[in-house]
């Protein structure tokens, strides 16, 4: 049966593209999300709640929710409550530089010097936000305590509600977008036992343990056998470690 | 050249999932690096959110989406804002091209990531120029 996932804090970013304050708002939750509160936070694409379908748009109702907005139009902060619920707390970048005294960064593409200061400031207070909202649920010492840096310690990788969290993930199926239970548990149990996507057998095997977990219609399988493989050699792909390490 | 010739890129910019990093990276190659003179972006959750500058933008010019996972929120959310994307890239088609590219990770993509960002920014860039040539 797929685990129930456990109480944390959901990181919503606008990642705003034509702003460099989105695209410290994107760093700043990654370092959350993989550095500061790796096994307290998740996150989810904030796209995703107008594409995606009702257990994105629950990801709020589900997780206590911290919006973090590059600008004043707040998109982040408006789409949650918008679709989803009103976020816990709410942060927007170009004010907490401002209240800090903090240089604005100017690049769009990655980070430049100012731009990395503010990422680690705006991150710091997401952290303390984090706790405040477990406040009561215990973390491991090396999560509570503050880091200067927020870099020395092992990265963990960012964990987004529809690959883990809630235990369910789409698949596209010709135009239609399919929802599997378990599918994120089955992934991952295949890639820890080194299933490649380029063994013909995974696939059945796949389609094994999806039914398991869901109804599928005859007529439907192949098609889905198809969109799940070319899914999981997509996840396998972002999953297995870069050459060289 | 005028406001009127520019090309939107959009990418999804997936915060979790590295292939959405790969998107973004790939949006700024082109707009900055590759076409820089005939090429901008638009924040997609200003789109998500209905602005309607950014629905303007998309509706008067061609625009091309990039995705980075099947759910293709970067190409939905364009046609929800009453755009047709004019070509819609698909991170995943680089890598089946090219499955020697391992993308490290979300916050740091790696060489190989690197790579694929400007494999899949040529071919957007190719895309620009036949659309700008079509538009003459």
């Amino acid at each position: 049966m797929p685990r129930l996932p456990e109480r944390k804090v959901g990181l919503i970013a606008c990642s705003g593209e034509d702003l460099p304050e989105g695209t410290v708002s994107r760093r700043a939750a990654l370092l959350v999300l993989e550095r500061l509160r790796p096994s307290a936070t998740v996150t989810l694409c904030l796209p995703l709640f107008l594409a995606g379908e009702e257990r994105e748009r629950a990801f709020a109702r589900f997780y206590p929710t911290i919006a973090i907005d590059g600008c004043e139009k707040r998109c982040a902060a408006r789409a949650t409550e918008m679709y989803s619920a009103r976020p816990a707390a709410s942060l927007v970048v170009s004010d907490l530089a401002d209240s800090l005294g903090l240089a604005r960064p100017q690049r769009l593409r990655g980070s430049d010097a100012a731009g990395e200061v503010l990422a680690r400031a705006v991150a710091d207070e997401v952290a303390r936000q984090v706790d405040r909202l477990l406040a009561g649920r215990r973390e491991t010492a090396a999560a509570r305590q503050p880091n200067p840096t927020g870099l020395e310690t092992e990265a963990a990788d960012a964990v987004c509600t529809c690959v883990s969290g809630i235990p369910a993930a789409s698949v596209v199926v010709g135009d239609q977008t399919v929802e599997l239970i378990a599918l994120p548990a089955v992934f991952a149990l295949f890639r820890e036992e080194g299933k490649s996507p380029d063994d013909a057998a995974t696939a059945n095997e796949l389609m094994q343990q999806i039914k398991l977990y869901n109804a599928v219609a005859a007529e439907d399988e192949n098609a889905l056998r198809e969109a799940v493989a070319d899914e999981y050699a997509c996840f396998w792909a972002q999953t297995a470690p870069a050459i060289g390490q | 050249m005028s406001g009127e010739e520019r090309v939107i890129i959009i990418p999804c910019s997936g915060i979790g999932k590295a292939f959405g990093s790969v998107g973004r990276e790939a949006t700024y190659v082109v707009t900055e690096e590759l076409r820089p003179d005939c090429t901008e972006t638009v924040c997609l959750s200003l789109l998500t959110l209905g602005d309607e500058d950014a629905r303007r933008r998309v509706q008067k010019h061609p625009t091309i989406t990039i995705d980075g996972c099947p759910t293709a929120c970067a190409r939905v959310n364009v046609e929800q804002a009453g755009a047709v994307p004019a070509a819609a890239f698909r991170v995943f088609d680089v890598f089946r091209r090219h499955k020697e590219l391992r993308v490290r990770s979300v916050s740091d993509i790696g060489e190989a990531g690197e790579e694929m960002a400007r494999i899949l920014a040529r071919d957007i860039a190719a895309k620009v120029d036949e659309l700008r040539k079509g538009r003459r």
